[in-house]
């Protein structure tokens, strides 16, 4: 039975975790809270080191809680992450988004810095400023970085924040050996795309939706194991989902797999979500990474990058190319349906569509099927905020009272 | 029609009749080895990459496939221009390089925005028949797709 105005909008028949108030996508001060409250105190994923590996070669990275960074690799080999904005009259230090500077110097004025952040040079520094301001006053906005879990480079603007260790715990135990060896981006882009990007989280948080895929759908679901895979969570809102057997033949035109990755049953998959936009999808002989970096309410920025092993032969890096671009590359069968998806939810959920709720409310003993994956997401979400994701604005309780 | 027409019609139309959503009409324009790339370079990860590969079987399957996905609907337009017409008369082979601008056009209402440009660089075999795609590297100056697309370029 359809339901007129009222009903579309009566609180669902589940517990309040269950379902989540869709203004949590569309409104802005809830983008900007986010902002303050998630991403400038969570350890997000800046790059690769393989995209930084000699001395002085840089990265630059737009942080989603708002400062553009510069991530770079110091003579000792050790990288650092500083403000990719001048002291002086707030230019833009590095313009490229990778490079190799011993010196960054500043086109405006040419004050130059080193790359431990240090301002090694001013012009005319004595003539201008005399003895009121010089180099030791100038250095650059120094940002902690750390690298780990696969060689990524994790940065957090929070002074305060603990270590990237004890953010993410126990949540990488499913990749435990799988991430040993040296790893290497063969696969980078981006994609810009109307939606918040809780929803694109979510997706790389439930495999309901594997509905969606064809692809999943035959060499997936039917086949014996799948709804055996269970999803774990951990604390800080990260969530695991356990390997199964995948029967890539049943697709045609897949190859049979044959180079597979280090401690991994073919057919192995194994994906791992880190709070707030990180996802670590490791099947056959790929490890995808998706980050997830928010322009607004309801514009999300996504980086994707496909890795192998530094150590791949080109024959071998030749087969991970094309395991990675059958589902995941940018006209990969999988990632069009997922973007397309987003997309979709960001058309129907934008402001004032009179959306109202977004349902998480299957239970399947946390199977494959079951929508805890995006529960334990929220539950973090909302504990961070200081809001309900099911009552964001409070109006449930001042009604109650 | 002189053997440079022949080259120059044959990847102008294999633009047209992709448009057209026509792949059998395509994989006719294809030699029995062709051979079919997207790559683009990326400057953040300082590296060339492979987007799409396939062999004439293998594109023959992913059309055959497309029905059965999801996929955005909204039609696209190939424009090519044929820049340049290298004859090999010994190999019975020439490499073409053409300029490429793909538009898509929304259903609802019919905007058209430009949704990627870069090279088309293609290598023709020269038979008794006429010329057929050997090879094709479709070079993407655009790597930001949006939502992207099913269907090759
Ligand atoms: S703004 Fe950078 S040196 Fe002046
Ligand atoms: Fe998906």
């Amino acid at each position: 039975m359809s339901r007129n105005a009222v009903q579309w909008k009566q609180k669902p028949n589940f517990p309040e975790s269950h379902y989540v108030d869709t203004r949590i996508y569309t409104e802005e001060d809830i983008f900007l809270d986010e902002q303050r409250k998630i991403f400038n105190k969570c350890w997000i994923i800046a790059c690769h080191e393989s995209e930084i590996p000699t001395a002085y070669d840089y990265r630059t990275f737009s942080h989603p809680g708002g400062p553009p960074l510069i991530v770079i690799r110091g003579e000792d080999m050790k990288v650092r992450t500083f403000y990719n904005i001048c002291p002086h009259r707030g230019n833009t230090l590095l313009y490229e988004p990778v490079g190799n500077a011993k010196r960054i110097t500043c086109i405006f004025h040419a004050w130059s810095f080193n790359s431990t952040g240090d301002c090694v040079d001013i012009s005319r520094g004595k003539e201008g400023y005399q003895d009121r301001f010089a180099c030791k006053d100038a250095g650059l906005r120094e940002v902690k970085a750390e690298v780990g879990f696969g060689g990524f480079v994790w940065v957090n603007v929070d002074d305060d924040a603990g270590t990237l260790a004890d953010y993410i715990g126990d949540a990488m135990g499913l990749l435990g050996g799988h991430l040993d060896e040296p790893l290497e981006v063969f696969h980078y882009h981006k994609a810009i795309v109307d939606t918040n990007y809780k929803l694109w989280h979510d997706t790389n948080s439930e495999f309901y939706h594997d509905y969606m895929h064809y692809f999943n759908r035959i060499t997936g679901m039917i086949q014996p194991g799948y709804f055996d895979r269970k999803y774990t969570g951990y604390p800080n809102g990260h969530a695991s989902v356990g390997s199964m057997a995948i029967k890539y033949d049943a697709y045609e035109g897949s190859k049979a797999r044959g180079v597979g990755w280090p401690g991994l049953a073919p057919g192995g998959w194994v994906l791992i979500d880190i709070f707030p936009g990180m996802t670590y999808n490791l099947r056959t002989s790929v490890l995808r990474m998706d980050t997830a970096i928010p322009l607004g309410p309801n514009k999300l920025l996504i980086e994707f990058r496909g890795l192998g092993l530094k150590s791949d032969t080109p024959e071998q890096r030749a087969e991970r190319i094309r395991d990675h671009n059958q589902i995941w590359g940018p006209f990969g069968r999988n990632l069009h349906e997922d973007l397309l998806g987003v997309h979709g939810q960001g058309l129907a959920m934008r402001e004032r569509t009179d959306s109202k709720w977004v349902i998480h409310g299957r239970e399947e003993n946390m199977t494959i099927h079951d929508e805890g994956g995006m529960r334990h997401f929220y539950a973090e979400w909302s504990r961070r905020m200081g809001r309900d994701a099911f009552n964001p604005y409070g109006e449930q309780t001042e009604a109650a009272k | 029609m002189d053997t440079r027409t022949a080259i120059t019609e044959l990847i102008h139309r294999s633009g047209l009749i992709m448009d057209d959503v026509n792949f059998k009409g395509y994989l006719d324009l294809c030699a029995p080895d062709y051979q079919y790339r997207i790559s683009a370079y990326s400057p953040e990860i300082r590296k060339d990459m492979t987007w799409l590969e396939h062999d004439r079987a293998g594109m023959k399957s992913l059309f055959d496939n497309l029905h059965k996905h999801n996929s955005d609907k909204s039609p696209i337009t190939r424009h090519i221009s044929v820049c340049t017409v290298a004859i090999d008369e010994q190999a019975k082979t020439a490499d073409v390089v053409s300029t490429l601008q793909v538009f898509r056009t929304t259903l609802d209402g019919g905007q058209t925005e430009l949704f990627a440009v870069g090279r088309m660089l293609d290598t023709v075999a020269l038979g008794d028949d006429g010329p057929l795609l050997k090879a094709r590297n479709v070079r993407l100056d655009t790597r930001m797709l949006g939502f992207g697309y099913h269907i090759p370029f």
